[in-house]
């Protein structure tokens, strides 16, 4: 998934050349995503796999999780991509009661993931009396370009695109671990 | 990861009210009708011309009871105003706001609010009670703070790429000029006489002083690392900038124009809010207030708001805070005195709500 967002991005840089003048460029303003998915099992066994902050193998993009500090506030991991980048994280909160998972992204290159000031929530809620569970994921940051006048691929739009493909594609790799049993 | 981005507003900043002012008939709203009729039943024969002049009054005092407390709640990505009735706590009002409204300004007394759209480069000015849009004035740049002079006459936008504040006419829309600032201009804040307009410039570390009678900058403060929200007492004595990079507040002697103390609060402060004798400081990546005490500077406590709080504001009696959670799209209420969350009210999408928010009863 994130290989075909790059080659969008790539697109979009060669477009960028010929159109970079851009008079009604916005603004930086903090976006907000939001995706969710129904899984059928009990939300128990979901919130296991989401609050393991040391194990993001779901996210189908993710090839070897490293980090310290378990699975608390203050933890940290390194994402380790297909292809070689970096994502590092934090765990901002963790609450077991409410099944709900904020962390933050530390450190990430605007050409990997186009956002800056990067947060996000991962939360679990029952269905159906406690039988299924519905995830949602969501995000909140800035586009990848702080100024006025973005560049196509660091704007609004781009930022949107990446985290929103990226939540899709991280709760379908999700659902397809919990109910596939691995 | 050094502070929020630009942004696009939202620190609250300006003329929140410190303590209760003295206008006390909220309670039971009944003191004119009643002072009236202890008039007519006392004085029987005082004359036909009191008695049909409180006659002719009776209509009105009916139609215009005392108005409560509203909330002027800009949402970011719904680009909308919420109006919310304070005393009912419900949504009263929505107004369409192109530009991805984020800083927020109601006159004094209560006519008019001004809303700045970063994307929009525009300042938005209404009438209050009519809840319509009276002007769209182009400003240019990044306009985030936004405040407005006791009269209600000049507001100011910090326009965060142009480094600079303009002054618009309120009643014409019309841009009377600009003074330039230090980097990134964000939250705005008038003194209570109207002679000085207080700028945080976020990239410069520091608060610009402008004299607002010439429009010139007088003067510069150096404070905490990103200051994003400014709010002065109602003494007009001090400001209190929110440091978004040092996670604290700086306290600023305004005739002096000293750094006088720097109080440590939560995570990613935003902007703060003056009650009871206390400083109520959103703190945005804590989701939480760091409440502390104006005299002693002393930490009081800290209360659980929504996700990422950002504009914050007092009642004008100052028995409340009201804060926009940006994330948790909702106003939380928090008792000033107990520091309790006492109601969450639901609004559009991405509320922010930089700046005095609060739409005061007329005195």
């Amino acid at each position: 998934m994130k290989m075909k967002l790059l080659a969008a991005a790539g697109a979009a840089v060669a477009l960028a050349v010929v159109t970079l003048s851009g008079a009604d460029a916005h603004g930086p303003t903090r976006q907000k995503v939001s995706e969710k998915i129904e899984i059928n099992a009990a939300p128990e066994k979901v919130w296991a796999v989401v609050s393991n902050f040391q194990d993001g193998s779901w996210i189908p993009v993710v090839d070897k999780t490293e980090g310290t500090g378990g699975n608390a506030p203050g933890a940290k991991r390194t994402l380790t991509l297909k292809g070689g980048a970096t994502v590092d994280e934090e765990v901002a909160k963790l609450d077991p009661e409410k099944m709900t998972l904020m962390y933050r992204i530390d450190k990430v290159d605007v050409k990997v993931l186009p956002v800056t000031n990067y947060s996000s929530w991962l939360v679990v809620s029952p269905l159906d009396g406690g039988k299924k569970s519905e995830v949602e994921w969501r995000g909140a940051f800035y586009r990848g370009y702080p100024n006025n006048d973005p560049p196509p691929e660091l704007n609004d739009e781009a930022a949107i695109k990446a985290v929103s493909g990226l939540y899709k594609a991280g709760l379908d790799g999700l659902k397809k671990k919990i109910e596939g049993g691995s | 990861m050094i502070a929020d981005r630009p942004a696009s507003g939202r620190d609250d900043g300006c003329g929140t009210r410190d303590t209760a002012p003295s206008h006390q008939w909220g309670e039971g709203q009944r003191p004119p009708s009643t002072s009236l009729r202890n008039r007519l039943t006392s004085h029987p024969a005082s004359s036909w011309r009191g008695l049909w002049g409180a006659l002719l009054l009776l209509p009105f005092l009916a139609a215009f009871p005392a108005r409560p407390d509203e909330a002027f709640v800009t949402s970011q990505p719904a680009e909308m105003l919420s109006i919310v009735d304070l005393d009912t706590r419900k949504v009263v009002a929505t107004l369409s706001i192109p530009g991805k409204p984020a800083g927020i300004a109601v006159s004094p007394d209560g006519r008019r609010a001004f809303v700045t759209s970063p994307d929009g480069r525009a300042l938005t000015i209404l009438d209050a009670a009519a809840r319509t849009v009276t002007a769209r004035v182009d400003v240019g740049g990044g306009p985030v703070g936004v405040a407005v002079l006791p009269s209600g006459e000049v507001a100011y936008v910090a326009d965060w790429y142009g480094a600079r504040v303009v002054a618009v006419e309120a009643a014409s829309g019309r841009i009377l000029g600009t003074v330039e600032t230090g980097l990134s201009p964000s939250g705005l804040a008038v003194t209570p006489d109207g002679a000085l307009l207080l700028s945080a410039d976020r990239d410069s570390d520091a608060v610009s002083v402008i004299d607002t009678a010439s429009l010139k900058r007088v003067g510069e403060i150096k404070v905490g690392s990103r200051p994003f929200g400014v709010t002065i007492d109602a003494a007009g004595a001090r400001a209190y900038t929110a440091n978004v990079a040092s996670n604290d507040v700086s306290v600023i002697d305004i005739a002096t124009r000293q750094l006088i103390a720097t109080v440590t609060v939560g995570e990613r402060p935003y902007a703060v809010a003056l009650a009871q004798g206390r400083a109520f400081v959103t703190n945005q990546y804590a989701g939480t207030l760091s409440v502390f005490d104006l005299d002693t500077l002393e930490p009081i406590g800290t209360v659980a708001v929504g996700e990422y709080p950002e504009g914050i504001a007092a009642s004008s009696d100052g028995a409340f805070v009201y804060v926009a959670n940006w994330e948790t799209n909702t106003l939380s209420v928090v008792d000033a005195r107990t520091l309790k969350l006492v109601d969450d009210i639901v609004v559009a999408d991405g509320p922010r709500a930089f700046g005095a928010f609060i739409r005061a009863p007329s005195r």
